[in-house]
């Protein structure tokens, strides 16, 4: 499994299935759509040629690997964006009044 | 601007030294009682909403009694004001009013003076634009040095200020330019202004506003969202607020248009880019659909940030349908929306079998977006129809299909039995 954060998403990736995948379309996608962060180490994608500071400095948040991984891949990778407040606002709590 | 209460303007008004009649915030009936009976005479019970015409509206009223005060109370808090809920009243003394002055200060931007202008008139307590413009007495405040005491006293003289009262009046609007100042305020008004039959000088009123972007150095002052605002920001305005709050990486504008009940005709509404957004609720409204909410994801937003704008838009309660509305040839890289949008609505429309979108998309990498929304959205249980820049300047069709896929989908939860 790799795991890694950019500026507000989380990514994991379950390498163990990148094995199985013939297109590597992750790879492809982080090229065309944002700025190449992921490569291809043994087979599977990683940042490990980045220290935490670059990949949050060159990640743009683009969610192109995990579509791209989902559509023509092993559908390994996911992708967590959280959003502050929507589950309380879900579930009628009210908002006002906090920071 | 971001817009204060009265009762917070008052505040920052008394630690400008500037007198305010004594007064406490109340939410409910019996708090009001409480503090009536706790100040020992009679009160004024004000609607605290962010509109003018409060006394018209009846949502200003004197009580003689904490009794009289708790009932005051429970018909304010429960009004509307021009649309707008009551959801706190200010109890304060009332007043034995000799004379109702006005004092404000505001921003001129003309030519001639491109600063702050202090304003006066002894023709107080009424809206200051229906005052004749005679009575109405202005003086250009530089900035760095404010208003002295003595050009306030030119100020209040020239409007006739009665000389018993020059020193004290111009103590006033010398401090309220001084707090205008101090609070980056845009508005600053007092109106009326009161000289009381025992010879105080007080803020009957507090009209405060402050530059939006000042508010991170005004600690102070308790901005929720510091944006143009006509009312207090509901929950989903915050909701909204809190995508943009620490990302700047494009716009992410979400805020309440109406409120959405189930049946009304309520369409989750995203728009790409200011115009594109009055073509798209132009659109709706010529099929007499209203749009829920506004939004925006134009200056070239990451996906991640379209991503929560989407997922905010369709946490409204009640909508009937999400509307694309990107009715222009964008310069931005639209596959970034074309990957966000997947994402939020794979997981947003299995929850609600049916649900029709419309998605009109068009500019920069447009075929390739398009593709991505058809592979992506493929298979999917709703009813979505994705269309590029053959439809963009066809508002129109654009409107009939939100309207048509609308009423199917109305039509199949009526004969599920789904209702709401």
């Amino acid at each position: 499994m790799t795991e890694f954060k950019e500026k507000s998403i989380s990514i994991e990736i379950d390498t163990a299935r990148c094995t199985d995948c013939t297109t590597k379309a992750c790879i492809e996608a982080c090229q065309t759509y944002a700025r190449g962060i992921l490569q291809l180490v043994d087979g599977a994608p990683s940042v490990s040629h980045l220290g935490p500071e670059d990949v949050l400095r060159r990640g743009t948040e683009c969610l192109a690997c995990e579509y791209h991984c989902h559509q023509r891949g092993q559908q390994a990778i996911n992708i967590t964006i959280p959003i502050k407040g929507l589950e309380d606002f879900l579930a009628g709590q009210p908002l006002t009044g906090r920071a | 601007m971001a817009r204060l209460f009265e009762y917070e303007g008052k505040n920052f008004l008394k630690d400008s030294s500037i007198s305010c009649p004594e007064g406490y915030v109340a939410e409910t009936a019996s708090e009001a009682h409480d503090i009536a009976a706790r100040m020992g005479k009679p009160v004024v019970v004000k609607a605290q909403v962010w509109v003018g015409g409060r006394g018209k509206a009846g949502a200003i009223k004197l009580a003689n009694s904490p009794e009289e005060a708790e009932t005051a109370a429970r018909d304010i808090l429960s009004m509307n004001v021009k649309g707008y809920p009551v959801r706190k009243v200010l109890v304060e003394e009332k007043l034995d009013i000799l004379y109702e002055f006005y004092a404000g200060v505001i921003p001129d931007s003309s030519r001639h003076v491109r600063g702050p202008v202090a304003i006066f008139s002894t023709a107080g307590g009424m809206d200051i634009e229906d005052v004749p413009e005679d009575k109405v007495h202005r003086a250009p405040v530089e900035y760095e040095k404010g208003l002295p005491v003595y050009d306030g006293m030119d100020l209040a003289a020239g409007a006739g200020v009665p000389n018993e009262l020059l020193t004290p009046v111009a103590g006033a609007i010398s401090n309220l330019v001084g707090a205008f100042k101090r609070y980056d305020c845009t508005t600053l008004e007092i109106n009326p202004l009161v000289v009381t039959r025992d010879g105080r000088l007080v803020a009957g009123d507090c009209r405060m506003s402050i530059d939006e972007n000042a508010t991170f150095r005004q600690r102070e002052v308790k901005v929720t969202i510091p944006r143009e605002f006509p009312r207090e920001p509901t929950d989903f305005d915050i909701l909204g607020w809190w995508v943009e709050e620490t990302d700047f990486r494009g716009s992410g504008f979400v805020m309440t248009m109406e409120n959405a009940d189930a049946g009304a005709g309520c369409i989750g509404f995203h728009a790409i880019g200011g115009g594109s957004a009055m073509i798209g609720i132009d659109a709706l409204s010529r099929v007499n659909l209203k749009a829920a909410n506004f939004a925006d994801t134009s200056g070239n937003p990451v996906a991640s940030k379209v991503y929560r704008v989407a997922k905010v838009i369709l946490s409204q309660p009640g909508i009937e349908g999400y509307l694309l509305a990107g009715f222009m040839i964008a310069n931005q890289e639209q596959w970034h929306h074309a990957h966000a949008l997947v994402k939020a609505l794979r997981e947003e429309v299995p929850k609600k079998p049916g649900f029709p979108c419309v998605l009109l998309l068009a500019g920069n990498k447009e075929r390739e977006s398009l593709k991505i929304l058809r592979e992506g959205l493929a298979g999917l249980p709703g009813r979505i129809e994705i269309y590029g820049s053959e439809r963009v300047d066809d508002s129109d069709f654009i409107g009939q299909r939100m309207l048509s896929l609308m009423e199917e989908y109305r039509k199949d939860k009526a004969s599920s039995g789904g209702g709401k």
